[in-house]
């Protein structure tokens, strides 16, 4: 039956919703992390501090983590490979202007936000947290730090905010595919739905923008924390 | 008699299934604007065959939207993209003198090209076999008002039974998928109190034989119900992803 | 009755019959059934309801369509609705009454048995199509509703919003659906039947060609049935899709089966009107319309200004003058003659002046915008689309259209043919609706021939004949197929300077003005004429593109066109030799001072079935008389 499950077309797809739901509750529980950053280091550190100390727990929670993301693209892709597969001879003049954007690029967004994923892993997770990198005016101040010096160079703000504006556009339509493919659907709802969803993309992007932003103005005008 | 319009066509040519097509570009004048879109095709071909060509062929029977049978796309829509009209029942009126027209058949590995526009729906029929009835025979039916339905059900049922086949959503799909017209019929049987019972294998079958034709996947796009011409909603492909979760993991399907 | 006429009809109560008829029916063992093939040919409400419930019987069934899908059968575009006798209104409706209604909307032309039985099984098809998921309106308690249609004066008419036909077949398709999927129905799509072959004077099979390949086939079986819709497309322009056509019907008629009452054509009064030559069908807007709008035309011939701008006092409401008690609600024929009338005097409007108006401005302005769109909404949006005008705001053009034909193979009460082996269900057959059916009819008695009629009598006929074991290298079947051959090289070869549409047009065009809702002799003498001048010149000039290997639309329409030639004729003969006024025939040397119909049952009161000689080559007349025992004859009057 679960064999039978995942090699459906529904089932799959229901696979892809949940893993997807499951990351975008992730990608909230991070943000709102992120937002502490705004608070400063003492809060900010608070969490990643706390997640270290739990040891083993935080290889669980990792490895959890990219299961579900590498299920989620690996199921993404065997789907995305049926579809192509599915139309067979190629349309000459097919006319999609009333496509959505977001749903249009649903792969590429999902690419972009692979490739976004490796160099933000190694910018904040493979690093020493009290490192050199974390120095800021001679003293270290743990992953905050990190984040700190990582926008002092404009290159890397205009990466993560491509990044994370791929991430918004991901999701402003995940979510309302979510509900559907899972099949919640109700004449007043769904539209309701639909456009929060669109919102909550929006959201999303714009506040994980504004971080690279915050930091990349405190590099210029001097970090308050700094004594 | 109406305004005439003179019309450059593009029209896909080809002569089998296993050979290759092309466009061909034909000149088309004096079309009456109150002609359906058949109509200029039939005045094409009287032309066509008068000097000597092959008249193009597309399917159509009824011509008054409710057979299925015609369909192609027209400047790269299904049915030519007016809202809710099959292309029997698309109008030359919306259409000026000097266009170009493109007509291309609809496309999907499961629904091969027979010949220019006409093409192979049996994979279509093949769905429905698989699980696209009530299993009732002829005799056995009990008293049809001992059947109560509910009127919001019975609604939803007729909506969704309205669908006449034609593969517009499979043509407007970006991943040729057959979602909309397989939970069109899954959702009709399964809304009604006598076509429940089966409703758990029935949703199964179909989706398992959506696959096995080659169809593409759903990625909650709303193509096909943009396309549609009897207005089906993606509501009912939400319904069949439902029941299909609850079907298999055997717990009971919601109304 | 003519000797080589048996109707079968069982004696006693007509309400026994069937049950008597049924008991002494003889039946087979179920695990002798799989041995039978049944080829059934047609995939529309007869077609499709026959061959699910004998493939459930255990039979197996061959089944035959030329359309794509067995679903795209033409019982799909009806409308309206179906009727059954079930009286859930509590009207006053019983079984008698829809049998009396049927017999008498017929104009006693019907045969009374049959109808009975019709209007019996009507209560069960109801049942049936409900347990198989047909989605009927209901009412908010989950009940069924019903509505009025057709002039009846009972509720007894179910329906599925606008597309009651649809959802019938849809449901007969999916019945034969899980019959293939079962694997006792072998579905034969894209296939057309060309011939019918005889061995021992029994129907043993047919010739096919495959639209797509065209392969030409032989397929053999111990019975054939025929469920091959109408002829209404021998007029060109009729509300029939565009594949309907006499072919099936006419082979097997040149095969000895008789063909009776062709001239019986129904002509639906609300049509939109024809609007240019290369106008190629004509679509019915629902009769319900009449219920609220107003027929007229203007007074003067001259006339050229717009409806709106006509004043009350120029207009002319020649229904409702004409017919002060039932107005604009007189039955389809008369709705339909007298918008004849009106345009022969020169008072039709539009481009063509062959169209009257059907005003709606006073109901709108009675109930309201709101209420005529809850109750014709959609009919309009339909003539929106088609026209572009909008009948909200100024009248609608409408003139009448071919839209049934009530003709068709001779059959007896078990719907077998004069050919043994062959049955035909169905608008293919003639039996039930006399000389014009009631609206709502035409889905009823489908399904009663292919649900509950066909599976008792057919079984009966395999049971009681002697049928030695035929397979398909038979020389019968191998002339038939070499004649079908030469049939289409002959088509082919022609290449002459015509189309097919070019020829189906000109013979519709005279049909339509001479055999259509109005005929006199003379009118129809020159008919014959020029049909028979029309087919030498088709069999010379045509011109059909292509190869007959591949898929050709045009070979398929050639083909028909020819046998809708011949059949033409035998349909003028018929009208030619039917002295009277009754029903859809209307002969103008039969009819009142005041343009009545008039019937001669002293003289017609019978069924016309005729005999093709194969020696002479001449139609034969042969009568099957019909009796009213239970239903006296009156003369309708609606003034």
């Amino acid at each position: 039956m679960i064999k039978q499950y995942i090699q459906s077309q529904i089932g799959k797809k229901q696979l892809v919703a949940i893993t997807g739901l499951a990351l975008i509750l992730f990608v909230m529980f991070h943000l709102s992390a992120n937002l502490l950053l705004f608070l400063g280091p003492d809060y900010f550190n608070f969490f990643p501090e706390l997640i270290h100390s739990t040891g083993i727990g935080l290889r669980v929670i990792e490895s959890g983590l990219a299961a579900v993301f590498f299920l989620h693209i690996g199921l993404t892709v065997a789907l995305v490979r049926q579809n192509r597969k599915a139309r067979g001879q190629q349309y000459k003049s097919v006319d999609y202007s009333n496509r959505s954007i977001a749903t249009r690029l649903m792969p590429y967004t999902g690419m972009i936000l692979l490739l976004f994923l490796a160099i933000h892993i190694n910018d904040f997770v493979l690093q020493d947290h009290s490192g050199v990198k974390s120095i800021v005016g001679g003293e270290s101040l743990g992953l905050y730090g990190l984040v700190y010096n990582a926008f002092a160079n404009p290159f890397r703000v205009g990466l993560y905010v491509l990044g994370v504006f791929s991430l918004g556009f991901h999701l402003s339509h995940g979510i309302q595919s979510v509900v559907q493919t899972l099949g919640y659907s109700h004449p007043k709802y769904t539209p309701i739905i639909k456009h929060m969803s669109r919102g909550l993309g929006v959201l999303v992007a714009v506040l994980f923008a504004s971080i690279p932003f915050y930091f990349s103005y405190m590099n210029i005008v001097g970090c308050c924390y700094v004594s | 008699m109406g305004k005439r319009l003179d019309l450059t066509l593009r029209i896909w040519r080809q002569k089998n299934t296993n050979s290759s097509g092309e466009f061909v570009t034909y000149d088309l004048e004096n079309v009456d604007v109150n002609a359906s879109f058949l109509e200029m095709l039939d005045v094409l071909n009287e032309k066509l065959t008068l000097s000597g060509d092959e008249p193009v062929a597309f399917e159509h029977d009824c011509r008054e939207g409710i057979c299925g049978s015609c369909g192609a796309m027209v400047n790269g829509k299904a049915h030519g993209g007016e809202d809710k009209t099959t292309l029997c029942q698309l109008h030359m009126r919306h259409f000026k003198s000097g266009d170009v027209i493109v007509i291309e058949p609809f496309r999907a590995k499961a629904l091969p090209v027979v010949k220019d526009l006409v093409v192979d729906r049996s994979a279509l029929d093949r769905i429905i076999e698989s699980g696209g009835y009530i299993s009732v025979k002829t005799g056995s039916a009990p008293e049809a008002n001992q059947i109560l339905v509910k009127k919001d059900l019975a609604d939803r049922a007729m909506d969704a039974a309205s669908c006449i086949g034609c593969s517009a959503c499979v043509a407007a799909c970006p991943n040729a998928s057959a979602m909309l017209f397989t939970s069109a019929k899954v959702v009709h049987l399964g809304s009604l109190p006598q076509g429940s019972t089966e409703a758990a294998s029935r949703v199964i079958n179909m989706v398992d034989e959506m696959k096995t034709n080659g169809f593409g996947n759903c990625s909650n796009e709303y193509l096909c119900e943009a396309a549609c011409p009897k207005g089906i909603k993606v509501s009912n492909i939400a319904k069949m992803n439902q029941w299909y979760k609850q079907a298999m993991t055997n717990q009971p399907l919601s109304e | 009755m003519s000797h080589k006429l048996n109707s079968k009809v069982p004696t006693g109560d007509i309400d026994k019959q069937w049950d008597s008829h049924r008991f002494n029916l003889k039946l087979i063992n179920p695990s002798n059934r799989r041995k039978y093939r049944i080829i059934i040919v047609g995939t529309g409400l007869a077609g499709a309801s026959a061959a699910a419930s004998f493939a459930e019987m255990g039979y197996s069934v061959d089944v035959f369509c030329f359309q794509d899908s067995p679903r795209r059968a033409h019982s799909i575009a009806a409308q309206g609705g179906i009727n059954a006798a079930k009286n859930y209104c509590n009207d006053g409706d019983s079984i008698y009454r829809l049998f009396h209604d049927t017999i008498k909307g017929g104009d006693f032309r019907a045969r009374e048995s049959n109808v009975y039985r019709l209007a019996q099984n009507s209560v069960n098809i109801i049942d049936q199509c409900v347990a198989q998921g047909v989605p009927f309106a209901r009412e908010y308690g989950g009940h069924l509703a019903n509505r009025s249609f057709g002039g009846a004066q009972v509720s007894r008419t179910f329906y599925a919003k606008g597309q009651t036909g649809q959802q019938l077949l849809l449901g007969a398709y999916s019945a034969m659906m899980k019959e293939v999927h079962r694997k006792r129905i072998r579905l034969h799509t894209k296939t057309e039947m060309l011939d019918l072959v005889l061995v021992d004077g029994k129907a043993r099979g047919i010739i096919t060609r495959h639209l797509e390949t065209g392969k030409i086939e032989a397929h053999a079986a111990e019975t054939v049935i025929l469920a091959t819709g109408g002829y209404s497309n021998v007029f060109f322009l009729s509300t029939n899709a565009k594949g309907c056509n006499v072919t099936a019907t006419w082979r097997a008629h040149k095969k000895g089966a008789f063909f009776a009452n062709p001239c019986f054509t129904q002509i639906h009064p609300t049509c939109i009107p024809v609007k240019g030559d290369y106008q190629s069908k004509l679509t019915l807007m629902s009769e319900s319309l009449r219920n609220d709008g107003r027929v007229w035309v203007p007074k003067d011939k001259n006339d050229t200004r717009h409806p709106n701008d006509i004043p009350d006092a120029e207009r002319y409401y020649y229904l409702e003058e004409r017919y002060p008690s039932f107005g604009n609600l007189v039955p389809r024929d008369l709705a339909s003659r007298n918008a004849k009338y009106v345009c022969d005097e020169g008072l039709g409007v539009g481009a063509t002046g062959l169209a009257v108006y059907l005003d709606f401005a006073d109901a709108i302005k009675r109930d309201g915008r709101s209420a005529i769109e809850q109750r014709y909404g959609n009919l309009f949006e339909i003539y929106e689309r088609i026209t572009g005008d909008d009948p909200y705001t100024q009248p609608m053009m409408i003139y009448p259209a071919v839209h049934y034909t009530m003709g068709g193979l001779w059959v007896d009460y078990n719907l077998m043919s004069t050919i043994p082996g062959l049955h035909v269900l169905g608008e293919a057959n003639f039996s039930d609706h006399g000389a014009n059916r009631l609206g709502a009819s035409a889905l009823m008695q489908g399904l009663s021939d292919g649900y509950f009629v066909a599976p008792y009598t057919v079984p009966d006929y395999l049971a009681t004949t002697d049928l030695e074991t035929v397979d398909t290298a038979h020389p019968e079947f191998v002339t038939a197929i070499q004649n079908c051959e030469s049939r289409i090289e002959k088509l082919l070869s022609i290449k002459g300077d015509k189309t097919v549409d070019d020829f189906h047009r000109e013979l519709g065009l005279i049909m339509w003005d001479k055999c259509g809702m109005s005929r006199s002799q003379s009118g129809l003498e020159e008919a014959l004429d020029a049909v028979k001048n029309l087919e030498k010149e088709f069999w010379t000039r045509v011109n059909v593109p292509g190869s007959g290997e591949a898929l050709n639309q045009s070979l398929e329409k050639a083909g028909r066109v020819a046998d809708f030639f011949e059949f033409s004729k035998l349909k003028i003969q018929d009208a030619l030799h039917r002295n009277e006024s009754c029903g859809g025939h209307f002969r103008e040397e039969y009819q009142s001072g005041d343009g009545e119909a008039v019937r001669d049952d002293a003289n017609f009161r019978y069924v016309a079935a005729w005999e093709l000689d194969p020696e002479t080559g001449e139609e034969v007349l042969h009568k099957e008389p019909l009796e009213f025992p239970n239903a006296p004859l009156s003369t309708r009057s609606y003034k």
